[in-house]
C-alpha cells in the first residue's frame, strides 16, 4: 500500500502539513486538530512530521471496543463517528502516540490518508512528506537520535 | 468430523476469540457459544447511561453476526459444570454440550460489600447491561446520588451521572480516591478537580449501613447511608462500585488451576490441555515481569480472546503478555496509568505543571520505563499524544541508555526520548497474531 514517507531532513517547519490536514479533518485551518504533528528539535533549529504509520496490528483498530476503526479503501485504520462512542482506548492501545481526542465532538480520530490523496503530501513545499508504495518505517528515529543528542549533553 | 469448539462468555474475550477461530481456521468447525447475556460491550455502558447512544449500539455480536460467523449460541444460559476430561459442559438447564477445547471467558461480577442494606432498593451495582438499564430508570435530573467506590469503574460512569442533571458524592473506604490507577499525589490532584467541579468526595469513609428513608410530606423515599465516623449522606440512588471478581463459580471439581483467576500460559491454556481461559477470568503473563497476573481490563480481554482463538484454530501463536493500562476522563480530565504504576522499588520521576492540571510519574527499572501515570486537560493535544508515546515506551521496553535521565528530568518531553530511542522502529514488526489485524466486519464466513 501507499503510505507517507517522511524525509526529516527535508522538512523546514512550515507548517503547512498541520494547516492542510486540519482542514482536510475538520473543514478549518486549525492546526490544533492536525493529525501530523510538527516536532521541533534542537531548540527550534530543525523540525520533522510526524504522523500514523498505519502499523500491521492497528493497535487502535484491534483495541476498538465498538469496530469503530477499520481500514478504508487507501488502507489507512480510519475512525467511523457514527460508531465510536469516544471511550478513549485506541489513545492508550496505541504505542505511536498517533490516536488524537475532539472533546468538543467527543469522537476519536486520526489520520486516514486522506482517503488516499494525503493533504499533507500535496501541500508540503519541500517533499519532506511524499506519499509512496513503500513499506512503512520509523521514519524520525535516526534524525531525532542525531538532532538531540545535545539534549542529552544537560542531563548526563 | 470437524473440530467441535466450545466458548463460554459472550463478552470481548469470547466474541474476539470467535472471530478469530473464523479467521484463522483451515477446515470449518463448529462453534457453540453459551453466554449469560446477549453480547454487548462493557465499556460502552456509561455512554448509553447518558444517553449519548442508543441502546442498540452497545450488541456486538448480534443475532445477524453470530448466524454470519455460524455460531450456535444458547443465549441466556450459564456454565453449571466443566468436565474437560469427558469434554462435556453441562449448562444450568440440563443441556450438555459436547466439545474438543473450550475457552472460559465469563468474565468477571461486582462484589457488594458485607454491609446491611447494601442490596435494597435504589441500591444499583453498575457492571451488566440489566444494572445499567435500572440505574438509567431510577437516575433524575437533581436526584442526588451517592457512589460507594472512587475506582475505575466509578469513574467511568462519573461525566454521565453529571450528564444526567443528577449532584453527585463519591465515598470512598481508602484514604484517597482512584487507590488501584494512580498514585496519592495525582489522586489529590483529580480530588481537587472534581471538587472544582461540584462533585463531593469523602474518603476514609467506613460505610456501616443504608437505610430506608420513608417518602414524608410531599418528599420522595430517600436512603440514608451511616458511616463508621462522620455524619450520615442522604441520597435518592446508590451505586455500589465497590470491585469485581472473576465468574469461576462452575469450575467446581473440574480440576482447572485456579489462582487469582484461571492460571494460564502462554497460549491462554489451562491446566487442562483442552480448556483455555481469556480476559477477566484469566490469569495471564504480564508483558513486563511475565508474571501471571488478572488485569481484569478490556485490552487485555481484546488480545487473551485472539490468541486463544487462533491457537483453538490450530495455530501456534506465544502470547508476550498484556500492558496493565487504564484511561477515563473526568470532567475534561484525563486520567491514564500504564505498567507497574506503583511499583516501590522502581525509580521514579514526578513533575507537575503549575497553570494547569497536569501531572506525571514515571517509573524506571534500569534503563526502562516499566510504568508510567499522566494526567492532562483532555483538549492537551501531546497529553493525548503522550498517552501513546508512554504506553509505546512501556510495552516496547525500549532500552532508554541516557535518555533515561532526559525523561527523569523532562518528563513533559515524551516524544522527544521516544522518537530518538527510535521505539517506533522497534514496535512496528510487531502483531499479536503474527500477522496484519483483520478490520472488523471482514470476517470470512466460510473456508
Amino acid at each position: 500500500m501507499r503510505v507517507l514517507r517522511i524525509t526529516p531532513e527535508k522538512c523546514t517547519g512550515c507548517l503547512r502539513c498541520e494547516l492542510a490536514c486540519s482542514y482536510m479533518q475538520t473543514g478549518t485551518f486549525q492546526p490544533a486538530k492536525s493529525v501530523i504533528r510538527v516536532a521541533p528539535f534542537e531548540g527550534i533549529t530543525s523540525y520533522a512530521p510526524y504522523t500514523c504509520v498505519q502499523c500491521a496490528e492497528g493497535w487502535c483498530m484491534t483495541a476498538c471496543p465498538v469496530g469503530a476503526i477499520t481500514i478504508n479503501a487507501a488502507g489507512a485504520k480510519d475512525v467511523v463517528d457514527d460508531t465510536c462512542v469516544g471511550c478513549k482506548l485506541c489513545t492508550i492501545a496505541c504505542p505511536y502516540g498517533t490516536m488524537f481526542y475532539d472533546p468538543d465532538r467527543r469522537k476519536a480520530f486520526k489520520c486516514d490518508l486522506c482517503g488516499g490523496a494525503p493533504a499533507c503530501a500535496a501541500a508540503c513545499p519541500t517533499a519532506a512528506i511524499t506519499y509512496e508504495e513503500v513499506a512503512t518505517e520509523d521514519w524520525l528515529g535516526d534524525f531525532a537520535a542525531a538532532r538531540a543528542a545535545r539534549l542529552l549533553a544537560g542531563v548526563a | 468430523m470437524p473440530r467441535r469448539h466450545l466458548i463460554v462468555g459472550g463478552g470481548t474475550a469470547g466474541v474476539n476469540a470467535i472471530r478469530t477461530i473464523r479467521e484463522e481456521e483451515t477446515e470449518r468447525s463448529e462453534i457453540t457459544l453459551v453466554s449469560a447475556e446477549r453480547p454487548y460491550s462493557r465499556m460502552v455502558l456509561p455512554y448509553y447511561l447518558d444517553r449519548s447512544i442508543a441502546e442498540s449500539r452497545v450488541f456486538t455480536a448480534t443475532p445477524a453476526v453470530l448466524a454470519e460467523w455460524d455460531v450456535r449460541a444458547h443465549l441466556g444460559r450459564r456454565l453449571a459444570r466443566l468436565d474437560p476430561a469427558r469434554g462435556v459442559a453441562t449448562l444450568d438447564d440440563g443441556t450438555t454440550v459436547e466439545f474438543d477445547d473450550c475457552l472460559i471467558a465469563t468474565g468477571s461480577s461486582p462484589v457488594r460489600p458485607p454491609v446491611p442494606g447494601a442490596d435494597g432498593r435504589a441500591v444499583h451495582a453498575f457492571w451488566t447491561l440489566d444494572q445499567c438499564r435500572a440505574l438509567i430508570a431510577d437516575v433524575a435530573p437533581g436526584s442526588h446520588v451517592v457512589m460507594v467506590g472512587a475506582g475505575f469503574i466509578a469513574f467511568t460512569i462519573l461525566n454521565a451521572i453529571l450528564a444526567l442533571g443528577a449532584r453527585l458524592t463519591i465515598v470512598e473506604i481508602a484514604p484517597r480516591i482512584l487507590p488501584r490507577m494512580i498514585d496519592a499525589a495525582g489522586a489529590e490532584l483529580v480530588e481537587r478537580w472534581l471538587t472544582r467541579h461540584g462533585v463531593r468526595i469523602r474518603t476514609d469513609a467506613h460505610l456501616t449501613r443504608i437505610e430506608d428513608v420513608p417518602a414524608g410530606r410531599g418528599r420522595r423515599p430517600r436512603k440514608r447511608l451511616s458511616f463508621a465516623a462522620g455524619a450520615p449522606i442522604l441520597a435518592d440512588v446508590v451505586i455500589m462500585a465497590t470491585g469485581i471478581r472473576p465468574n469461576l463459580d462452575f469450575l467446581d471439581g473440574a480440576g482447572i488451576r485456579v489462582n487469582q483467576g484461571i492460571v494460564v500460559d502462554d497460549h491462554l491454556r489451562a491446566s487442562a490441555p483442552n480448556v483455555y481461559a481469556a480476559g477477566d477470568v484469566a490469569e495471564g503473563p504480564d508483558r513486563i515481569t511475565g508474571a501471571g497476573v488478572v488485569h481484569a481490563i478490556e485490552p487485555t480481554a481484546q488480545e487473551h480472546g485472539r490468541v486463544a482463538g487462533a491457537n483453538m484454530a490450530g495455530r501456534d501463536v506465544r502470547y508476550r503478555g498484556s500492558v496493565a493500562m487504564n484511561i477515563v476522563e473526568v470532567c475534561h480530565l484525563d486520567i491514564a496509568s500504564f505498567g507497574a504504576w506503583d511499583d516501590a522499588s522502581a525509580e521514579s520521576a514526578v513533575a507537575a505543571l503549575p497553570d494547569r492540571p497536569a501531572y506525571r510519574k514515571l517509573l524506571f527499572t534500569g534503563d526502562r520505563l516499566t510504568g508510567a501515570i499522566i494526567l492532562g486537560p483532555a483538549s492537551d493535544i501531546w497529553t493525548t499524544n503522550d498517552v501513546g508515546m508512554l504506553k509505546g515506551l512501556v510495552q516496547a521496553q525500549t532500552p532508554l541508555g541516557r535518555w533515561k535521565d532526559y525523561l527523569r528530568a523532562n518528563p513533559f518531553d515524551v516524544r522527544t526520548a521516544y522518537l530518538a530511542t527510535r521505539t517506533a522502529g522497534a514496535l512496528l514488526p510487531e502483531t499479536v497474531l503474527g500477522r496484519p489485524a483483520k478490520a472488523p466486519g471482514t470476517t470470512p464466513v466460510a473456508v
